[in-house]
């Protein structure tokens, strides 16, 4: 793991405060520049995620002008940081034992244990973006009026600068932080970022670029992070069907329900040109908790005052997850004519187990939900009480 | 010293407003025969119920203004309602200014009143908007009800079609509850 030293680094002969001060068991502590110190904690506290201990919210509202250069001290620490984004994998849900479909000599059987006895060590690559982002989030005062902070602009990300953007809208999805991060170029030019966020990145009338915008997802390392990620990415999607039962602005699940089908179709699509349709099944298992309580994704109270035919699109769109699992029924079909001499077999047998979550029976709820979202008078949900597990 | 005066604008208004609301669905028609053998069936049973056909088309109008159109071929229902209206508004204002500003004031006082104008007549116009969306959603569970039950009868007779196709027919039994049983002996 490496980070690209250019342009923001300030070089040095040596680095000023790490060396050993002669005994070789006294080490004197690392010293960095303040601003320095703030870019390393808000890295350690966006890698560490849920086990950090500090507050994102406090870290997001201290600004702090930074240098245009860092020292090598904090280039290393901050190395040492981002090395540690793989043990954020593993504690989001790479550490735990699962199966999935191998790749290259091993593609198209079924490969089980935990993330490490899958898969050789790979290098989860950042570049100099990253570092654009941490001095961005240190920068930038988010307390202030969303209109007077500076943009961050799009730029070509690494599958590591993905993944931080990814944490850093995690960690601030509770947050008024969250909309100010949608709104960036930069956090927008992320696969990851629209997997894993798509509601909070929605916006009316914005098309995404097509499959192969999620090509890096779903082929060589970019694979085993969504892995990883897997479930955490079904907590994610079976949320953001909750919260569009909750929903009252017509216009705003028409945008969260437009962006959630062009990134699903995206995704779904680029995982069926990899061979890599595991990787799409975090939308059965968000969908079977909704179909296991009945929980279609029916707005339970749209404005009234808006036109009825508004109302009408965003029911239809509020649909999207629903229309992902119609799509994983087709597959299903698919997978059931792979006979024992295929090559594919193993592979489509772990996706028929899979699958046996949400079942013939499941998608066929699935299409009814459908056909009541799209109805002249769709049914009243069975609750609006849910809480988010 | 200036001479105050007083001005006074009036501006009044007669604006035709056009406003609609609407809803497309798709009717749930099992597919039993060909589907121009089904849309025959489904525009007999909504001629029943006082559609007038139109090629692929039925609709009908009701009474109160509402549109319901169902393309046969597609089994989708569109159901709309429009209203037009005369709006007409008027605004006196006075206004005093020192006689040297007075066209000044003038403009300016005429500006406000046309804004004002505006705004009046786009709020009556959304009032009128909301009006004919709650007519229109009052309707539409009655007509779902009334749709659902063409389609229902419907189905029933592509299931007979189907059920004389493979045999002689015996018996056709109808329940409370709508279910249909149909006895063929091949």
């Amino acid at each position: 793991m490496t980070i690209d030293r250019e342009p923001d680094i300030e070089p040095r002969d040596a680095p000023r405060d790490a060396a050993p001060v002669g005994d070789d068991d006294a080490w004197e502590l690392p010293q960095v520049a303040a601003s320095e110190h703030d870019i390393i904690m808000m890295a350690r506290t966006l890698v560490l995620g849920p086990a950090a201990q500090d507050d994102i919210w406090s870290l997001l509202c201290a600004s702090r002008p930074v240098a245009p250069k860092i020292g090598p001290t904090c280039v290393a620490l901050l190395e040492d940081t981002l090395r540690h984004a793989w043990r954020a994998l593993w504690m989001r849900g790479g550490a735990r034992p699962g199966a999935w479909i191998g790749t290259g000599a091993r593609a198209g059987t079924a490969v089980r244990g935990r993330l490490w006895e899958r898969h050789a060590p790979a290098p989860l690559p950042f570049s100099a973006a990253s570092l654009e982002l941490l001095r961005w989030l240190v920068s930038t005062p988010f307390a202030a009026p969303a209109s007077t902070l500076p943009p961050l602009p799009a730029r070509p990300l690494e599958l590591g600068d993905q993944l931080l953007v990814y944490l850093t809208l995690d960690a601030a999805r509770t947050t008024p932080a969250l909309r100010v991060l949608a709104a960036q170029p930069f956090v927008r030019a992320a696969p990851l970022a629209w997997l894993g966020h798509a509601a909070a990145l929605a916006r009316s009338s914005e098309a995404l670029p097509g499959p192969e915008f999620f090509d890096a997802l779903t082929r060589g390392t970019g694979a085993i992070v969504l892995e990883a990620l897997s479930a955490e990415l079904a907590r994610r999607w079976y949320a953001a069907e909750l919260a569009k039962r909750g929903m009252f602005e017509p216009d705003a699940l028409i945008a969260v329900g437009a962006a959630q089908d062009q990134v699903l179709a995206g995704f779904m699509a680029s995982c069926d040109a990899a061979h890599r349709r595991d990787l799409a099944l975090f939308i059965l298992e968000a969908a079977a908790p909704l179909q296991a309580r009945n929980l279609p994704p029916t707005p339970v109270h749209l404005d009234p005052d808006t036109r009825l035919s508004l109302r009408a699109q965003a029911r239809v769109a509020a649909g999207a997850l629903i229309r992902a699992v119609v799509r994983w029924g087709a597959w299903d079909q698919q997978h059931r004519g792979v006979r024992f001499i295929d090559d594919d077999y193993a592979a489509a047998q772990l996706l028929l187990e899979r699958f046996e979550a949400i079942g013939a029976a499941g998608v066929e709820r699935a299409a009814h939900w459908l056909a009541d979202l799209a109805s002249l008078v769709p049914t009243t949900p069975t609750s609006d009480t849910v809480t988010t597990p | 010293m200036s001479r105050a005066i007083q001005i006074r604008v009036s501006e009044s208004v007669v604006r035709t407003v056009h406003v609609e609301d609407g809803v497309q669905s798709q009717l749930e028609m099992l597919p039993i025969l060909a589907r121009e053998r089904q849309a025959e069936l489904l525009a007999k049973e909504l001629e029943q119920q006082g559609f007038q056909r139109d090629g692929k088309i039925a609709r009908r109008k009701d009474p109160d203004g509402i549109e319901v159109t169902v393309d046969l071929e597609t089994a989708t229902v569109t159901v709309r309602l429009a209203a037009d209206a005369d709006l007409s508004e008027s605004i006196e204002r006075r206004a005093n200014v020192g006689v040297e500003r007075r066209e000044e004031a003038e403009t300016s006082l005429r500006d406000d009143v046309m804004r004002d104008l505006d705004e009046r007549l786009a709020q009556r116009t959304e009032a009128l908007r909301k009006e004919v969306t709650q007519r229109l959603e009052r309707k539409l569970g009655d007509l779902r009800k009334e749709l659902d039950e063409a389609v229902g009868r419907a189905t029933v007779a592509a299931l007979t079609e189907k059920a004389a196709s493979l045999g002689h027919i015996e018996s056709v039994v109808t329940d409370d509850a709508g279910n249909v049983a149909i006895k063929v002996k091949l």
